[in-house]
């Protein structure tokens, strides 16, 4: 027995303030539900595989005191000497950071002296030990031998003969999935074979439109600093991060190292994302107190305005629960118009969102989740001054004016 | 039907303990029609709220329809309120945002009846009070002499076989008074047992028996018919 047509009629003599809530409502669904879209999908973001050992590797980039140094021999010896020591699995030279926001890129044809139609990839020069290095599967084909390795001098044009893609890559040039072992180019008429395919690499820019098309080259330029990628046992990265300082150091005293762990670089990639969940999570929170504590003072309010005639009720036959009851269905029947209300409200506000921010859709299930939630939250809210009406004694009926 | 016997109702505030009823003993039988008189602040509601099951007595014992109703939970003394007693108050208490038909269906569907029978019953009792016509119409659209009749339609609708009334006609003028009075009579006719509050001697006087209630307890007894049988402690 609900009551609802009496309820309703009675909602219909108070609307204004009805309205108003139904209104706040409607407008925090349509912002939860655009804001928690966001998140999720910044969230997924953040959690998206990258392929990549994050979390025990260690980035080492030194500048040389004397310039004309010969990086490629002080790299040979540095690299001995960090794969020796404890704790450390392999470590291997590349001219960039993964996932640290800065990298190269090129523009790779499926024909030899092809103008247009040229699809990008992130570029890494690096070695054989890359793969153990990243932790990087090798799905197809083979890995750099000693034998394909080229030094060469930036001033000069360097001529890939081989190279290994991610799968991301090798798909999107050969979408039939037989990349290995074909040719690409870089825009004249040298090939380059595909001979090996790993399965992920999220390259430089997590937030690059084509993030996980990678290219990797075994070579070795000789740029005017070092760079190496240092893998570790788990749960050893610290301790051997400070080993690896003090022997650098020891080694040549003068040149300039920094070092920095590739989860430090990865959660600054990240910044931005991280700062959007955490913004639009303390909206979502914010605006569900604020409605919560809107429907509480408002259900409060009127349990106060109507406390005579609560008494009544009860003096003709309303039992406590006959009470409370009746101000939960009315804060459903409320928060339940407001919500539709909101529903449709979200729903326009995210086409305008896809439309003008490209934000991702806003789907009926993150719709209905969050509608539900809005719900528990509004009745929760009511439910306190509910069960507070109940106690108002019948006596109210013939005691107060 | 009704028999309290040393029943005491002290009600506690920070400072002071009032003694609204102390050692009450009344009884009042099937069909009786009793009027209730006193100076203010005598127990009078008091009395009225404890035998309508809307207060419970501090001690004492209260024996409706021959049931000790003192343990009952609220669930219990809701049904009882609900099945057996009608109220009907100074200040009318419609709810002012139903219109009648929905005023009296209140404690109807507090017993539970189908829509069909509420509709049945709401009807009747409207025509009984003579404002069939006004079904939709607001409390604030009537006079307070309507809104009384209302008040006792509403009372009535559950055929309760105990009407309680706290000065009814407290807030009509005497024309109007009169005519609740007649609609109280008549009630008592088909046999609602009536206790009844109030000011008006000459009111007072119409029923079988007057009882008057002085510093909270029952003063003066008075037979006024043969139906009444006092009854002390
Ligand atoms: N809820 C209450 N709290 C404290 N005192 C009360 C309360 N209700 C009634 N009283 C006191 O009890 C006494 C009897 O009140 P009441 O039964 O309303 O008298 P009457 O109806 O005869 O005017 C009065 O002194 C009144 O002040
Ligand atoms: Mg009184």
């Amino acid at each position: 027995m609900l009551e609802l047509r009496p309820i309703l009629s009675a909602l219909w003599r108070n609307k204004i303030a009805a309205l108003l809530i139904a209104v706040q409502l409607a407008l925090t669904l349509a912002i939860v539900g655009n804001s928690s879209i966001i998140v999720g999908d910044r969230l997924d973001k953040i959690a998206r595989p990258t392929g990549i050992a994050v979390e025990d590797i260690i980035a080492v980039t030194y500048y040389p005191a004397e310039a004309g140094t010969d990086i490629v021999s002080m790299a040979r010896a540095d690299l001995d000497m960090l794969r020796a020591m404890p704790g450390v699995i392999d470590a291997v030279h590349s001219n960039h950071i993964p996932l640290s926001g800065s990298g190269s890129a090129s523009d790779f044809y499926r024909e030899p002296n092809q103008q247009i139609d040229d699809e990008v990839a992130n570029v890494y020069h690096t070695g054989p030990e890359f793969l153990q290095t990243l932790g990087l599967k090798l799905v197809e084909g083979r890995n750099f031998t000693p034998a394909d390795m080229e030094t060469w001098n930036p001033n000069d044009r360097y001529h890939p003969k081989v190279t290994i893609v991610t799968k991301q890559f090798a798909d999107i040039m050969f979408p039939e999935g037989n990349a290995l072992g074909k040719f690409i180019y870089g825009g004249g008429d040298n090939p380059i074979e595909i001979i090996g395919i790993v399965e992920r690499h999220l390259g430089a820019w997590t937030s690059w439109a084509k993030a996980g098309s990678v290219a990797f080259y075994p070579s070795f330029p000789k740029f005017t600093f070092g760079r190496y990628l240092i893998r570790t046992e788990p749960g050893k990265r610290d301790q051997v991060f400070k080993a690896i300082e003090e022997r650098l150091a020891q080694l040549e005293p003068n040149r300039v190292i920094d070092m920095q762990t590739l989860s430090e670089r990865l959660n600054k990639s990240y910044a931005r994302e991280n700062l959007m969940v955490k913004v639009l999570s303390a909206v979502i929170g914010m605006l569900t107190f604020i409605i919560a504590l809107g429907i509480v003072g408002l259900t409060f309010f009127w349990i106060n305005q109507r406390r005579k005639q609560i008494g009544v009720r009860r003096a003709l036959g309303a039992t406590r629960t006959n009470i409370s009851r009746y101000f939960l269905v009315e804060n459903c029947l409320i928060a339940g118009s407001g919500i539709a209300i909101g529903m449709a409200a979200a729903q326009i506000g995210n086409h305008f969102m896809v439309a003008n921010y490209s934000q991702p859709a806003l789907p009926l299930s993150v719709m209905l989740v969050c509608a539900l939630m809005l719900l528990c939250v509004s009745l929760v809210a009511a439910l306190v001054p509910a069960l507070r009406a109940a106690n108002i004694s019948p006596a109210t009926a013939t005691r107060s004016v | 039907m009704l028999k309290m016997h040393n029943v005491r109702k002290s009600y506690r505030t920070d400072t002071i303990e009032t003694h609204a009823l102390r050692d009450f003993s009344l009884e009042v039988n099937e069909g009786e029609f009793v009027s209730v008189t006193g100076p203010s602040g005598s127990g009078k509601t008091t009395f009225l709220n404890i035998a309508g099951l809307l207060e419970t007595p501090t001690g004492g014992q209260y024996l409706l329809d021959g049931q000790d109703v003192s343990d009952l939970n609220d669930r219990d003394r809701s049904r009882l309120r609900n099945e057996k007693i009608g109220f009907i108050f100074q200040g009318f208490n419609l709810i002012p945002d139903l219109d009648l038909f929905d005023n009296i269906d209140v404690p109807l569907r507090y017993r539970g009846f189908n829509a069909k029978e509420r509709k049945k019953r709401i009807e009747k009792v409207l025509e009984q009070v003579g404002l069939s016509a006004r079904a939709r119409h607001l409390p604030a659209q009537l006079s307070g002499g309507q809104q009384q009749r209302v008040a006792i339609a509403r009372a009535l609708a559950g055929e309760p076989r105990f009407l309680l009334a706290d000065e009814p006609t407290g807030n009509l003028d005497s024309l109007m008074a009169r005519q609740v009075m007649e609609l109280l009579e008549f009630i008592n006719e088909w046999g609602t047992t009536i206790v009844m509050v109030t000011h008006d001697p000459d009111l007072a006087r119409r029923a079988h028996r007057n009882i008057q209630i002085v510093d909270g307890q029952v003063a003066d007894l008075r037979l006024q018919s043969a139906l009444g049988e006092a009854v002390t402690a």
